[in-house]
């Protein structure tokens, strides 16, 4: 059979961002692919070195829209872990309940555009009113449906008063049965199974040799999450389990971040019901002295590292992140070979790429 | 945790040459890091084939340029990795002038874009990658062009400005 090429993108109607993919074909199906990125390099890293710390953790949260939350809340742990500082229990609490509703929203819209690849329209439309719920308890509670600007050095900016919890806790009684409908049909409908089961397989091998990471992992069999390998925040105080499904196809990864979902929703409830009195933030405006750190935290796609190395000035002498989606790109050649072309956009959504937070 | 990075400095006694330094740090959540400052570059891949031999994974690589005063031509690599949820990082010193260093994508899969993308920003050479192309910036603009042609973020010091706006405006006779 004739091999030839084709281009996917790095215009596409099913990828949100520019990436670009040139397919070897043999007829329809995939027998090889070549990545090529760059297309939203904003040179973010360089950027950082010429704001100061206070001006960074604004400049963080934009590097991402979906995982906003987790930049500036992993940057701030770092400025902690070199400053000394000690955030009060409440501050915790804090950004854990504003991780975790950040991660209940990436995960839905994720699988979201799932049902819309597979032209599953109605399905898409309910999980994205679902979502929208969420979007609602972000606008009520921070203020802003994306960046949440919940984080500072030493805690967090917002407070929760016994009415915002009764609000918080209204809605989540309002998303849990959908969550749980929305899980039951991905489990269930023939549409769904049909369409992406053994579709883009990921053996767990691959997936460890690789250094995969985050659901993509997790669907492959590798249980590894920071909350649990890497304990911060109060998770060590939170009772959740770590996800995993066995067989790695674009399905698995899929139910993982549903299984998420509900762990997301139950962690904010544990949070709420333990939520300590107290301050939510050490007072001031830290001064941070010379020195280097990593901090780790998952994010919705996985693990995210933050190091930061200071000399005693008010700007850091190199901030450096890895964000989930970097390592994770690798994954694609190996999910797509001997895989059709009509499965690509759906293959390439699986893995949840964030192409800005990729290329910084 | 703590376990691992004793295993790893066990093998790092006996595989790397003295003159490496190697510290361990616990926090309150009792998650361990290790900082290693090693003596040359040579005593990378050594340091990395032990890692491996443990099951560590390559979390990423910081390439970045010392500051001391200003920007200088001499960079350091810091190599971070995951021992089970323990983080090890190992710097390398790359002198004045020195622009090699040895490649772990051999090693760690996941190496290849994190040396691709310091190839291409700091015109740093990983010796030994199996495939030394372009990452994220084009085949036609030279290695490390943010260090080389910055006159306009030199001039604003990447800072927004509203110099343009006011030219503009001052051309077509508009009030500022």
């Amino acid at each position: 059979m004739t091999r030839y090429q084709m281009p996917v993108g790095p215009l596409h109607v099913a990828l949100e961002e520019p990436m670009y993919f040139k397919l070897d074909l043999e007829g329809e199906t995939i027998k090889g692919l070549h990545i090529s990125a760059g297309h939203v390099h904003r040179g973010m890293e360089y950027l950082v070195m010429k704001r100061n710390f206070y001006q960074n953790i604004t400049l963080t949260e934009r590097i991402c829209s979906l995982c906003s939350n987790s930049h500036p809340t992993t940057f701030c742990m770092a400025l902690e872990e070199i400053g000394g500082i000690a955030v009060p229990p409440r501050g915790h609490y804090l950004r854990v309940i504003a991780d975790e509703i950040k991660r209940v929203a990436s995960n839905l819209f994720n699988v979201g555009i799932m049902a819309h690849i597979i032209g599953f329209t109605s399905l898409f439309m309910h999980v994205l009113e679902t979502r929208e719920i969420v979007q609602d308890i972000k606008e009520t509670l921070y203020g802003n449906r994306m960046d949440l600007g919940a984080n500072c050095i030493g805690g967090v900016k917002y407070n929760l008063n016994a009415e915002s919890i009764a609000y918080l806790i209204k809605r989540l009684n309002e998303i849990a049965p959908a969550v749980e409908e929305i899980h039951r049909i991905y489990s269930t409908h023939s549409s769904i199974l049909t369409r992406t089961r053994g579709v883009g397989v990921l053996p767990n091998a691959i997936a460890l040799e690789y250094g995969l990471i985050g659901p993509v992992a997790r669907a492959s069999g590798v249980e590894y999450d920071v909350r649990a390998k890497t304990p911060y925040a109060i998770y060590p105080e939170l009772d959740f389990a770590t996800m995993t499904r066995p067989d790695g196809d674009v399905w698995s990864r899929a139910m993982v971040r549903l299984d998420e979902v509900k762990v997301a929703i139950d962690l904010i409830r544990q949070c709420l019901a333990q939520l300590p009195e107290g301050p939510v933030a050490v007072p001031g405006l830290p001064t941070i002295p010379a020195g280097e750190a990593v901090a780790k935290t998952e994010a919705p796609r996985g693990e995210l590292i933050y190091y930061l190395r200071t000399n005693g000035s008010d700007m850091p002498e190199r901030l450096k992140w890895r964000v989930p989606s970097y390592p994770n790109w690798d994954a694609l050649p190996v999910m797509m070979q001997d895989n059709t072309v009509a499965d690509v956009a759906l293959i390439v959504n699986s893995i949840d790429p964030c192409i800005s937070c990729t290329e910084r | 945790m703590i376990e691992l990075i004793r295993q790893v400095e066990d093998l790092f006694n006996q595989h790397l040459t003295p003159g490496y330094t190697f510290d361990t740090r616990i926090n309150k959540w009792n998650v361990a890091t290790a900082w290693v400052r090693l003596s040359s570059s040579e005593q990378l891949l050594p340091a990395a084939t032990s890692i491996k031999q443990v099951g560590g994974r390559l979390h990423t690589i910081s390439a970045y340029q010392r500051v001391e005063g200003k920007p200088s031509e001499i960079h350091e690599i810091a190599y971070h990795f995951d021992l089970d949820g323990a983080t090890l990082t190992i710097t390398v010193l790359l002198a004045d002038g020195q622009r090699d260093i040895p490649s772990l994508t051999p090693v760690f899969h996941n190496a290849d874009w994190n040396e691709r993308e310091f190839m291409e920003l700091y015109d740093i050479n990983a010796v030994g990658h199996p495939n030394p192309t372009r990452l994220f910036i084009d085949e036609n603009i030279d290695a490390a062009v943010l260090q080389k042609f910055i006159p306009f973020s030199d001039m604003v010091n990447a800072a927004s400005t509203k110099s343009l706006w006011e030219k503009i405006m001052q051309q077509r006779g508009e009030k500022q």
